[in-house]
Parts: C-alpha cells; sequence; structure tokens
C-alpha cells in the first residue's frame, strides 16, 4: 500500500513555530494576561481613584478577610484529605472485574455531573433543616436533632459533606491509575506471601504516588476557591462561619461594589493559593521521589 | 526570542494600564421624539404574581407596538441586586430596568448613572404623578427614575392561627411582647424577622426607637440620627423580643430554615411562625403559599397612647433606563406604557403596589381591584405618621452592620453595650465615606 505523504502548507521558517502557535499567544493575551494587569490595576485603586497599596493594607487589617481566610483553610482542611480518601476506597472498589461494574462506575459519577445546581442544593438545604431527612434518620438510631446549620461549629461541614459527595471526579483519576499498575507486580507478591493489605500499602500506594499529589493539588485549588455551595446554602453564616474568601470577594464587587478591595483580594487568593501549592510540592517532594 | 517576549508582555501592560485607567465614553444617545423599530430588554425582580403580569403586559404591549420587541428578565430578590450592579459596572445592563430605591446612591451618585427622564417628555407622561414622588426618582436636578409605587413595612398575620390562639392582633409593642407569651405555649410564634436580604428584625427595631425618640435613624442627607444610645435600645428591643418568644432566635430561625426565604418555609405555611413584616407591594409571595383570605393585615404598632410615629415609606419600585441604551425614545414609551396605560394597569393590578400614576390607580379604583393586602398596607400606612426611609438606610453595607449586630447580640458572642458601639462606628464611617 502506498502511504500518502503529507506536507507542511505553511512551509518551513523561522516564524513557522510562532505562526502556529499564534492563536494561543493571542488568546492567552487577550483573555489571561490582560484581565490578571487589568486585575492587578484596579486592586490598587483606592475609592478615590489614587494608586497604591492601601487596599492590601486595609485588607489586611480587615477582622472580616481574616475569618474568611480562616474559614477557607478549616473548610480546605477538612475537605481535600477527606475527598481524596474517600475516592481512592471507592476507586478500589470498583477496580474489579464484575458482571455490571460499569453501572457502578457510572451510578458514583452521577453526583459529580450533578454539580451544585440548583435542585442538588434546594435538595441539600432541606436535607440538613431541623425536620429534615438527616435528623429524621439520627432519631431512628436514637440521636437527639442536630441543629446544622445554626450551629456555627457545624454548619461547615454540610458543606464540606456536599463537595464530598460529589467525589467522583477525583475517583475516576484514581481508577484510571489502578488500571494502569501492572498486575504481574500482585502476582509477585502474592507468590512471595504477601496479603491484601500489605500490597495496597507497597504496591498501590507507591504506583499511585504522582496521582494522588495531582488530585491533592487539583482539590486544594477547587477548596480554596469555593464560592457556590456556601453561598447557595448557607449564604455564610451563621457568624460568618462559612464565609470563603470566594464569597469575600463577591461581596466586595457585586454586593458593595467595592471593584478595588475585590481585586486586591483576588490577587491575596492567587497568591496564598499559589504559596500552598509550592508548599505542598515542597513537603511532598521526597515521598514522590523514593 | 526572550527579547521579543519581554517586549510583548511590556506592551501588554501599557495596553492593560492604559484601558484600565481611561475612563469609559459616556456618549448617551440623544433622542428624537420618534418610535423605530428595535428590540429592547427589560429587567425586573419580583414573585410569580408579578412575574405572570407584567409577562401579559408585555405580551399586550407587543401586540400594541409589533415593531418594538420587549425582551423580559426577570426572577427573584435574591441576588438580583448584585446581577445588576455587576451589569450596570460592565455597561451591559438591560435598556429599561425596575430599580430599587437605595440603587440611586450606589449607581448614579452624581445623577448621571442612569438616563435623565426629563429629556424624554414627549414619550413619558410626567403629570400623572405628584411632585413630591416625582422628587424621589431625582438625583440632584436629573430625573434618574420614576416612582411605580409608594410603600411601606406593615404587619400582616395568619387569621386562621390567631383565631384558633384566641388572640387578637397586637395594637401596642407592649400587646406583641405579651402575645410572644402566649403563643410560646403552643411552640408558636406570632411574628417572623430575618437577618437575610429583608433585614427585617434591625427594621422594626428602628421603628420602636423612632417612635421612642422621635430621631430618624439616618437622615435623608446620609447622616446618622441615632446616638449610641439609641442603637442600645434598638438592640435591646431586638433581644426582647426573642426573649418573650415573639419571634425566633436568630439560631433556631437558621437551624429550621436554612437559607430558605420565610415564604418558602414550611414553618411559615404549616402556620409555626404566624405573622411577617413585609412591604405591601411584596406581599403578594406570602399572601399565595397561604390558602387564599388567610393572610390579614395588622395594624402597625403603637406605644400606650396610640402614637404611630416612626413607621416609615419609600417609593417600592422606580423605573429607570440606561444611560447606554441606543433606543431612549422607544424605552420611555414603554415605562409609559407600564405607568399610564389603562389595559396595562388591569393587568398589573397591584403586584407592584398601588400605582403611584393618578390614571392607573383610577382605573384600579374603578374597576374595584384596590381591594387585596396591598390596598389594605397602603390605607393603614397612609393613617400614620410615616417618615420617608433615608435611601443610605438602604444600602447592603449599611445591612451588613445591623445584620453583624443582631447576629451578635442574638447568639450571646457580643454584649448589647459593645454591639451597638461598634454599630454606631461602622455606620458613621460608611457615611462618612460615600457623602465624599
Amino acid at each position: 500500500m502506498k502511504s500518502r505523504i503529507y506536507r507542511n502548507p505553511v512551509g518551513v521558517s523561522r516564524f513557522t513555530g510562532l505562526l502556529l502557535i499564534l492563536p494561543f499567544i493571542i488568546g492567552a493575551i487577550l483573555f489571561i494576561i490582560y484581565p490578571f494587569v487589568c486585575s492587578f490595576i484596579v486592586g490598587l485603586k483606592d475609592g478615590s481613584g489614587d494608586l497604591g497599596f492601601d487596599n492590601y493594607k486595609n485588607i489586611m487589617s480587615d477582622s472580616n478577610y481574616r475569618q474568611t481566610a480562616a474559614v477557607t483553610f478549616k473548610y480546605t482542611a477538612f475537605l481535600v484529605p477527606l475527598k481524596l480518601a474517600v475516592s481512592l476506597l471507592v476507586a478500589l472498589l470498583l477496580n474489579c472485574e464484575l458482571k455490571g461494574i460499569g453501572i457502578f462506575r457510572t451510578a458514583f459519577y452521577i453526583p459529580s455531573i450533578l454539580g451544585s445546581n440548583l435542585a442538588v442544593i434546594i435538595m441539600w438545604q432541606y436535607l440538613f433543616t431541623s425536620n429534615g431527612l438527616v435528623n429524621q434518620l439520627l432519631g431512628v438510631i436514637g440521636i437527639a436533632p442536630v441543629g446544622w446549620y445554626g450551629d456555627p461549629d457545624k454548619a461547615i461541614f454540610i458543606i464540606v459533606l456536599l463537595r464530598l459527595w460529589e467525589f467522583g471526579s477525583t475517583m475516576v483519576i484514581f481508577l484510571a491509575a489502578l488500571r494502569d499498575i501492572p498486575n504481574e507486580l500482585y502476582y509477585a507478591a502474592k507468590v512471595d506471601g504477601c496479603g491484601s493489605i500489605k500490597a495496597f500499602f507497597h504496591i498501590t500506594l507507591p504506583q499511585l504516588k504522582n496521582i494522588i499529589f495531582i488530585n491533592l493539588v487539583l482539590q486544594t485549588i477547587a477548596a480554596m476557591q469555593e464560592f457556590n455551595a456556601p453561598y447557595m446554602i448557607t449564604g455564610g453564616g451563621p457568624l460568618g462561619s462559612t464565609r470563603t474568601i470566594g464569597m469575600y470577594i463577591y461581596d466586595e464587587m457585586f454586593r458593595y461594589g467595592d471593584e478595588g478591595t475585590a481585586n486586591a483580594v483576588s490577587w491575596l487568593l492567587f497568591t496564598l493559593i499559589g504559596a500552598v501549592v509550592i508548599l505542598l510540592y515542597r513537603f511532598t517532594e521526597k515521598l514522590r521521589r523514593d | 526570542m526572550k527579547k521579543t517576549f519581554l517586549k510583548i508582555a511590556a506592551a501588554c501592560c501599557i495596553i492593560s494600564l492604559s484601558a484600565c485607567s481611561v475612563k469609559k465614553n459616556d456618549s448617551v444617545t440623544k433622542p428624537d421624539g420618534k418610535l423605530d423599530k428595535c428590540s429592547l430588554r427589560f429587567s425586573w425582580w419580583g414573585g410569580d404574581d408579578r412575574h405572570e403580569a407584567t409577562l401579559k403586559a408585555i405580551d399586550l404591549w407587543n401586540k400594541k407596538y409589533p415593531d418594538i420587541t420587549i425582551t423580559p428578565e426577570y426572577g427573584g430578590w435574591d441576588g438580583w441586586s448584585e446581577k445588576v450592579t455587576s451589569q450596570v459596572s460592565s455597561s451591559t445592563e438591560p435598556d429599561i430596568m425596575q430599580i430599587n430605591y437605595d440603587w440611586l446612591i450606589a449607581l448614579s451618585p452624581d445623577g448621571n448613572g442612569f438616563y435623565d427622564l426629563g429629556e424624554l417628555s414627549s414619550q413619558l407622561d410626567l403629570s400623572q404623578f405628584d411632585d413630591e414622588v416625582l422628587s424621589f426618582g431625582k438625583v440632584g436636578e436629573k430625573l434618574n427614575a420614576v416612582t411605580v409605587s409608594v410603600s411601606g413595612r406593615s404587619l400582616f398575620y395568619n387569621s386562621q392561627v390567631f383565631s384558633r390562639m384566641g388572640a387578637d392582633y397586637p395594637e401596642t409593642w407592649n400587646d406583641l411582647i405579651a402575645l410572644g407569651n402566649r403563643f410560646s405555649e403552643d411552640g408558636l410564634y406570632p411574628l417572623d424577622l430575618d437577618i437575610q436580604s429583608g433585614g427585617t428584625a434591625w427594621y422594626l427595631a428602628v421603628v420602636y426607637v423612632q417612635q421612642q425618640t422621635g430621631r430618624q435613624f439616618i437622615t435623608l442627607d446620609g447622616r446618622l440620627g441615632f446616638t449610641v444610645e439609641d442603637i442600645k435600645n434598638a438592640l435591646s428591643f431586638y433581644k426582647q423580643l426573642e426573649e418573650s418568644h415573639v419571634i425566633r432566635t436568630v439560631r433556631t430561625r437558621t437551624d429550621e430554615d436554612g437559607n430558605a426565604a420565610l415564604y418558602q418555609s414550611p414553618e411559615f405555611i404549616g402556620g409555626r411562625v404566624a405573622g411577617v413584616l413585609e412591604w405591601g407591594s411584596a406581599v403578594g409571595k406570602y399572601e399565595s403559599v397561604l390558602p387564599e383570605g388567610v393572610l390579614e393585615a395588622g395594624p402597625l404598632l403603637t406605644d400606650e397612647k396610640g402614637c404611630s410615629d416612626g413607621w416609615m415609606i419609600k417609593p417600592s419600585l422606580l423605573y429607570a433606563i440606561s444611560k447606554n441604551t441606543k433606543h431612549p425614545d422607544e424605552a420611555a414609551a414603554f415605562i409609559n406604557f407600564l405607568l399610564n396605560d389603562e389595559e396595562c394597569a388591569e393587568i398589573l393590578g397591584t403586584t407592584r403596589g398601588i400605582p403611584a400614576s393618578h390614571k392607573a390607580e383610577a382605573v384600579l379604583q374603578k374597576s374595584g381591584a384596590l381591594n387585596g393586602l396591598t390596598k389594605e398596607s397602603e390605607s393603614i400606612l397612609s393613617n400614620a405618621h410615616t417618615v420617608t426611609i433615608s435611601p443610605y438606610m438602604e444600602l447592603s453595607r449599611m445591612k451588613e452592620f445591623y445584620n453583624t449586630a443582631i447576629e451578635a447580640v442574638s447568639y450571646g458572642t457580643s454584649d448589647v453595650d459593645s454591639a451597638a458601639q461598634q454599630m454606631f462606628d461602622s455606620v458613621n464611617n460608611y457615611l462618612e465615606k460615600i457623602r465624599k
């Protein structure tokens, strides 16, 4: 069979490469770099339009901002490890060859498709009210009703539970990685008398360490940017216990019309996320290399 | 290559700097007195009753003026203000907007944020409005908006619950407190006050103190009229309402309803919470979730001598035209239709309150449509010595100060004295900042 030879339609010159990536460069300039620079400049403007770092100084001394930052970190610290653990556990369960396993894989992924749409949010709201399904179920096993929304210490867990329920995308990444681990490793371990738990810690986890890191970073970034769920479910209350930095930015920008503060906080959030990701990278560097 | 990249990056920064610092081009399309073929966007918020009536009114307009198409944009109140703020700041707002009173300060502090309706007199008949009513929509010398109706918050009760309890509607503040103690035996509450977007908790406390002191909380020119002592009294009064079982505590309310609005709450629909403080123009959404005729208007609360001072009124809604519209004549004609057209007035009824337009009010009077809760509320308020709410009182940032103080007092995270002092300082500083 005669193979077809493709010719480069644009010819080869020193500008060919540049020409090929030009659409991306234009897109990046228009939709990434330009808004970034604009946002930074607007963040430097105070109420009178003067440029400076007053917004940043005011934000740092604002107790509301410090509270939202603490809420964001608390939320991230609870959600991310839980979500990774649950996703990995379910991925391990679904990584077997049973008849009809595809149905289970799809079923576990459905909550992630639903995301934070309005119907789910409304369902979630009614699940956790005083007379909601959760308290009714607790009542069946003899536990007194819990005040989920009104207790500043518990309200954040309603949001954590919603996001935990949507573990599908993390699970799919784990599942794909699990299926890439060569079966020979498990056979060899079995021959050497290694049990399932030992195999998990000595084969599965080491093989997944890079994927765990990727999921850790992706989930941390998403958690620190959280806005939808607390905005819709708790409105940030009670006593600001579920008000994340994302909500603070939204309130400043759209509720109070303070563009300067909103953009400055956006940059602070960007910096915080960057710092956390760098720290995660540094702390896990040795583990990932070994 | 590195130099080329640096040059591109520098160019981006320069373009961004110039783009971000240059003021927007404020070219306003001048009216030409003609109605041309065009399409206009019209946005409003409200409950289902208002949505249905407004959509029918738009259908009528489209039949009468087939060349001018109106595209409706509507939704509930929650989040609406934020949506319009973002639209206005990005110049993508609809041509015609239903706006709130405080938006005039927030979106048009110098009178240039909306189209000057004074220039559109060829299409918009303003002779149907009293001068005082028109003055609500003026910023400086510019008429930024036309008042649709004047309204105030008053009290509405679930008549079935009250008759089951053998209770009369309270007439004085003391009656209300006594009622709470009586309802508590059955686990019921005679009233609901919220600290969410409605902010009725602080509103009622303000009315109480205004009635006692004769001082207005915030003056029309944006100054704090209350002393720290007045704010303390207001917060103490709120706490007393909770302790007397008149209203649910913030914690109980949040546990039971989450973030849902009261008219969607099983506690209100089921009658456990038997009263609401609401604008006469917006009470329809509470009325519609109860059996017909169950929600009734109650008297305004007075002191023991029957003094009703301190209750407040304001333009409940206004219509404004975007300063960026390309079709000011057509937009003005549509507003005129909504406000003054006789057929349209019949369709809209009292879904936006009792019309401020004399022509529309006469139509509703003639057809016997002025007989619902909205009319009752208006009659009750018109017989009281009301004051006009300062638009500054309703600004979102101000509501945050009120709600923070009420929540702190309710949860006990702060005592009344320090919550009052903090609120006094926050409100004073903010008012001073925005007056500059």
